[in-house]
């Protein structure tokens, strides 16, 4: 999705790090057995998240062993098949879908020819996902089309447009019962969190392209990053609160890592701009 | 009833100190002030409920006898006696139970908007989620009506921009100052391996 979901590696414990790590390789293996081997190229740390949260929190932390999908010699810490990581691989591949989709029909020429011959290779393993998260699926569809009519009529609403994401992401877990209220508030917050991040990191190449942009839609073409980051800052907020009251487990600790030290960070990147280059580096690879 | 140990997280023969600790941050943690207007607040409130009687239990237990109840980190905010337009009352009520759909419009109905309509017209958009035009509402109110107590808090903790809130031991927004944003890559976990550090 968009990589903003991440832990605050030094103030992680090295089991928490070995959690988060298997809980990735996991999902990447994940989205081999399911859906081939173009998948794991949908692997990402907003995801991972997603898995983590949706654990059964009885589950204890057992790590196997698997091979690396990336280099098959190598074999490294996987959390074995589980609901939550079937679920957050079907879930990838659908979200991945429908963006693909998205950029086909607002994509130049370029764009839109490799967004054509991805969509090509991911049209088989969407069908499966489809059929396997239905609901997901419909959401995901309405939701994207709602944001798309909000972004023709250049809407100045930054709520509004951040609603349809938030509730796309909040629909990626059940709702049902306390546990489905707690996943529920923090999953829209967390939405409308990554949104408005976006939205700030775009808020430049926007402006220079002379598309719609939700932060300039609503406090004009420089923005306001003191208003943003306070409203930020309470969608932030509403996540830790909605952290509190659920049951997490083992995974607590990772969880309140990302919630309370990696999304603020990131927030701050976003804002200083230095962002945009630690996307850039290569993060796959330690090249020293 | 849950064992009052296993609910504030420590052991049997944990010290009166440990106790105490154990307590105190878990009421730190589901303060109601943490929840105000918050759609979880009943939750939170649950949770407050239990550790308070989990900690009775066990100052009773341990004093082998009858102790004050703790009282101190009390549940909920009472509701306030409430005198004006029944529309109005009607609303809150509507808030209150969860029903934002017909709060909002129910609150549309109402033909003239003062500052009471654009403070419940905040808490709405507060409930939803949409942070910018509770913001706006809430503002609006104020200036219309700068010498309610009620919607000069409401403002005032959302310009707080939510510092007040809970965070667990050890991610005090002191440690949030380091600039590290390289440290973001997780990049040891590399498909290639490589360094841990």
């Amino acid at each position: 999705m968009f990589g903003y979901v991440r832990p605050f590696r030094p103030e992680l414990k090295c089991k928490d790090f070995d959690l988060y790590q298997a809980t990735y390789c996991g999902l990447c293996r994940c989205l081999r057995r399911r859906y081939g081997l173009i998948a794991p190229m949908l692997l990402n740390y907003d995801f991972t998240f997603l898995a983590l949260l949706l654990w059964e929190p009885e589950e204890r932390f057992t790590s196997c062993r698997g091979r690396c999908h990336a280099n098959p010699l190598l074999k490294k810490p996987m959390c074995p098949d589980s609901p939550a990581l079937e679920q957050a691989a079907d879930e990838s591949v659908v979200l991945a879908w429908w963006k693909l989709r998205d950029d086909l029909q607002d994509g130049g020429l370029w764009k839109g020819l490799s967004a054509r011959l991805l969509s090509g290779l991911l049209g088989p393993a969407y069908r499966k996902a489809a059929r396997r998260r239905p609901d997901f699926d419909r959401t995901v569809k309405s939701c994207l089309e709602e944001l798309a009519a909000l972004e023709r009529e250049n809407c100045p609403s930054l709520d509004r447009t951040a609603d349809t994401f938030a509730r796309l992401l909040q629909s990626a877990a059940p709702c049902e019962g306390e546990r489905g209220r707690v996943l529920s508030q923090l999953l829209y917050h967390l939405g409308r969190w990554i949104y408005l991040a976006d939205a700030r990191d775009d808020l430049e190449e926007d402006r220079l392209s002379a598309r719609y942009n939700p932060v300039s839609a609503r406090y004009g073409p420089v923005g306001d990053d003191e208003a943003l980051r306070l409203t930020m800052n309470l969608s932030l907020e509403q996540v830790g609160a909605a952290l509190q009251l659920g049951q997490f487990g083992c995974r607590m600790p990772l969880l309140e890592n990302i919630v309370y030290l990696g999304l603020p960070v990131v927030q701050r990147a976003v804002f200083d701009g230095s962002w945009k280059e630690i996307k850039k580096q290569k993060i796959w690879r330690n090249d020293e | 009833m849950r064992d009052p140990y296993s609910v504030l997280g420590i052991s049997q023969n944990a010290s009166d100190d440990e106790v105490k600790k154990a307590y105190r941050e878990l009421a730190r943690k589901y303060h109601p002030d943490n929840y105000q207007n918050n759609p979880l607040a009943d939750l939170a409130e649950e949770k407050m409920k239990e550790i308070n009687e989990a900690y009775d239990t066990i100052t009773k237990q341990r004093s082998g006898g009858y102790t004050a109840p703790s009282g101190g980190y009390g549940g909920g905010y009472q509701q306030r006696g409430y005198a004006g337009n029944p529309n109005y009352a009607r609303v809150r009520n509507l808030i209150n139970a969860g029903d934002l759909g017909q709060a909002e419009q129910l609150l549309y109905e109402v033909g003239q908007k003062d500052g009471e309509w654009y403070f419940l017209a905040g808490s709405i958009a507060y409930r939803k989620g949409w942070l910018d035009e509770a913001m706006q509402n809430y503002n609006r109110a104020v200036q219309m009506d700068p010498s309610n107590m009620e919607y000069r808090q409401a403002l005032n903790l959302m310009r707080q921009g939510g510092m007040g809130g809970y965070r667990p031991m050890g991610y005090s927004s002191s440690t949030q100052c380091d600039p590290c944003t390289a440290y973001l890559c997780c990049s040891c976990l590399t498909p290639w391996g490589g360094p841990f550090c």
